[in-house]
């Protein structure tokens, strides 16, 4: 049997994929001396001029020209510098001769044990500078640096530093490393390269504004929420000295929710705090359905009762998911499918 | 002062109290804040508000063959004794019963209230307090069961157009005879009765023998129902006995039915032989007696459920008709109420959860159902 007519698709062989395409360095240089003649001639079409014109304006004109409904911002067009566009990646580790330019370039991962050579250095001289101080009997420096505020960089985040791949081993080997060199009483040219690894944590998000409580005609304090979930919109106002009765939209919550599951719902927030019998509470809600009114004057109420309680038990109410607006909303039907998920019925022919 | 009434299971359950918790001084003591041992209604006053009473089985099964609300039913044979809460309205009705004057016209009260407040339970007692004074009771359990979901309708043979319900006379005649045995047999029919061609009542036989009548002959036994009514109401103000007609789900007697007739034409009420004796029994021109009967949202057909008004429920015809009444408003249960229910719960050991025992349980409890005893009983139910 011979094979007479073939087609080149059958005779290319399966090309596997060749990993990230590489851009050449002259590649990369084009590509910036034409983002900044691109620069000038927005500015010239924008009328700004063009030695002034930031990114922040490049994004302003781009997203002026181009309005795009996407959701995904990464999806949008946009006008970025190459170097934030193209990936860094390694120049060509060897000269023309072939010989690598580094001395660790056989061991495979150089940049990791050149950085390994470098933090060990740091160390013996920490250690010769300490024994220096004890021979010469001079008070060892002990400054406490602040580990609370600080973390070590991420596995990912020191790839991306030393543009190589490492192992999970290898990453906690040199993060081992630092913390050995931290321990020893430091001084200042440790502290600058230490901070080149460290990164500060964010201390707490925005710190939300708790309103005070306000107080009615007769006395009785009060506070106001409000809440939203999935096109339903609430708003509870919550007053002191209550025993306990709920109403919504004039109703009472017996007849407004006769399903036990969204009393239920009403019911978390003040079963967390402990104070099912102390509040009484009128709400207004519209929009959504059963399920997602009650949903949303649960949040309003959780709201109005930040008021109430101490800022401890606020932080609980927040890691117990009280505060959190639930972001889950209908999910987009999309074509070629029956439902947002949902395929149409596979005929096999 | 306690376990009079009571029989072995409840001295047996003291004894086993009383060994497993030394701590508590006296074991009785949990059951005296809830309950009462006045098993009379008569003598509940407000200050037995609150608490439950309990009825003895027997009794149970004669003063009230049906007419229990169904759960409640199930609750006696859990729990092996009935106990019903004495509540205010019931209270208020004794009130009214006791200085009734007997020689007016028969007074109508109408219980009414929103759904699973009690209203059916508020009659029971009621029904439990005249018959313990020795009054007739004519209880009908629930006047919903007669305008719908009735299989067999036989055209009248007394009066052409109307309709017969041979299924639910039968069996409401043969409920009336077990809570009424001794007054059939003293009461005297007036006039004389023909049932079809060959049957036939003579003056002055007891009212038992029409009852055996409808029960065997179950063509005629609406007429039959129609006859008793008849005759009670005729000799009700003789002043031999008082008649008490309680009827559950009233607004059933004015509304529409789902009946259709062979030609798929609507029943409207007054073609139902029952419904239309019932509605002459419901008019205040004898004496000797009270009605008093309870509005139902529960059975009732084409209403909304959000309706408990009188005036909604009954309809234009069914107000006039009424008027003038006594209302009744039965309420949600009271703080203390909530809590003394909630303890019988706690003390029959029905809440098993461990959290339904704390105060904050109680809360919990009291949130959910919002003091509506048909959701407390529902919620406390799978716990």
């Amino acid at each position: 049997l011979r094979l007479i007519h073939t087609t080149t698709a059958v005779q290319r062989r399966n090309v596997g994929a060749s990993g990230p395409e590489k851009y050449t360095e002259a590649f990369i240089k084009k590509q910036i001396e034409e983002f900044n003649l691109g620069k000038r001639h927005l500015a010239n079409m924008m009328g700004e001029d063009p030695e002034t014109f930031t990114q922040e304006d490049i994004d302003r004109a781009i997203a002026y020209l181009f309005p795009s409904g996407l959701f995904d911002k990464q999806a949008r067009p946009m006008m970025k510098h190459p170097t934030e566009i193209f990936p860094e990646q390694r120049k060509i580790q060897w000269g023309e001769d072939g010989r690598p330019f580094h001395f660790l370039f056989y061991t495979g991962k150089q940049s990791y044990y050149s950085l390994m050579h470098e933090t060990y250095e740091k160390l013996l001289s920490a250690q010769k500078y300490q024994d220096q101080l004890i021979a010469q009997d001079l008070p060892l420096q002990k400054e406490k640096r602040n580990l609370a505020g600080s973390r070590w960089l991420t596995k990912i985040e020191l790839e991306e530093m030393l543009l190589e791949r490492l192992s999970d081993d290898d990453y906690s080997r040199f993060i081992q490393l630092l913390q050995k060199l931290v321990a020893l009483p430091c001084s200042d040219i440790e502290e600058k390269y230490i901070q080149k690894f460290s990164k500060e944590v964010p201390v707490q998000m925005q710190k939300v504004l708790i309103e005070p409580l306000q107080h009615d005609e007769r006395g009785v304090a009060f506070s106001t929420g409000e809440g939203r979930r999935k096109t339903a919109s609430a708003t509870a106002v919550v007053y002191d000295n209550g025993t306990g009765k709920m109403t919504v939209n004039g109703k009472d919550i017996l007849h407004y929710f006769p399903v036990l599951q969204d009393r239920e719902q009403l019911l978390f927030p003040f079963q967390f705090l402990d104070r099912i019998g102390k509040h009484d509470t009128v709400c207004t809600v519209s929009g959504g359905g059963r399920s997602a009114q009650a949903g949303a004057i649960r949040l309003a109420c959780a709201k109005a009762l930040r008021s109430f309680v101490t800022e401890k038990e606020v932080e609980f109410m927040r890691q117990a998911g009280l505060l959190t607006v639930d972001p889950r909303v209908k999910e987009r039907k999309k074509p070629g499918q029956e439902g947002a998920r949902r395929k149409f019925t596979w005929k096999k022919r | 002062q306690l376990e009079h009434g009571y029989g072995l299971p409840t001295a047996a359950r003291a004894c086993l109290s009383s060994v497993s918790s030394q701590d508590v001084p006296t074991p009785e003591k949990p059951r005296a804040v809830f309950h009462t041992s006045e098993s009379d209604p008569a003598k509940h006053t407000e200050h037995h508000e609150g608490r439950h009473y309990s009825i003895a089985l027997e009794e149970v099964k004669a003063v009230f063959p049906h007419g229990l609300p169904y759960r409640f039913q199930q609750q006696i044979q859990t729990f092996n004794e009935a106990c019903v809460m004495v509540r205010r309205p019931a209270l208020e009705l004794f009130a009214y019963l006791r200085s009734s004057n007997l020689a007016h016209p028969a007074v109508r009260y109408v219980i009414y209230g929103e759904r699973g407040t009690g209203k059916t339970m508020t009659l029971c007692h009621v029904i439990h307090y005249c018959s313990r004074q020795g009054w007739l009771v004519l209880h009908i359990p629930d006047a919903h069961l007669w305008v719908k979901n009735c299989r067999e309708l036989l055209q009248s043979s007394y009066n052409k157009d109307r309709l017969d319900q041979p299924l639910q006379a039968s069996a409401w005649l043969k409920n009336f005879k077990i809570s009424n045995e001794h007054f059939l047999r003293e009461i005297k029919t007036q006039k004389k009765y023909m049932w079809g061609k060959r049957e036939s009542t003579e003056e002055g036989r007891p009212l038992g023998e029409v009852v055996d009548q409808g029960l065997t002959r179950v063509r005629s036994a609406s007429d039959a129902v129609g006859v008793v009514l008849k005759e009670l109401k005729q000799q009700s103000h003789r002043g031999s006995f008082q008649l008490l007609v309680a009827v559950d789900g009233v607004n059933a007697l004015w509304g529409r039915t789902t009946l259709k007739k062979e030609d798929k034409s609507p029943v409207s009420p007054e073609e139902l032989t029952l419904v239309y004796n019932l509605r002459k029994m419901m008019r205040n021109d004898w004496t000797g007696g009270a009605v008093v009967t309870t509005l139902s949202q529960t059975g009732s057909l084409f209403k909304p459920s959000s309706a408990y008004l009188p005036q909604e429920l009954l309809g234009k015809e069914g107000f006039d008709a009424l008027d003038p009444f006594v209302p009744i408003l039965v309420p949600n249960y009271s703080p203390r109420e909530f809590e003394s229910c909630y303890g019988y719960y706690l003390e029959r050991k029905w809440l098993q959860h461990e959290k339904a025992r704390t105060e904050d349980g109680k809360a919990e409890l009291q949130f959910l159902s919002g003091s509506n005893p048909r959701q407390l009983d529902r919620l406390a139910g799978p716990l």
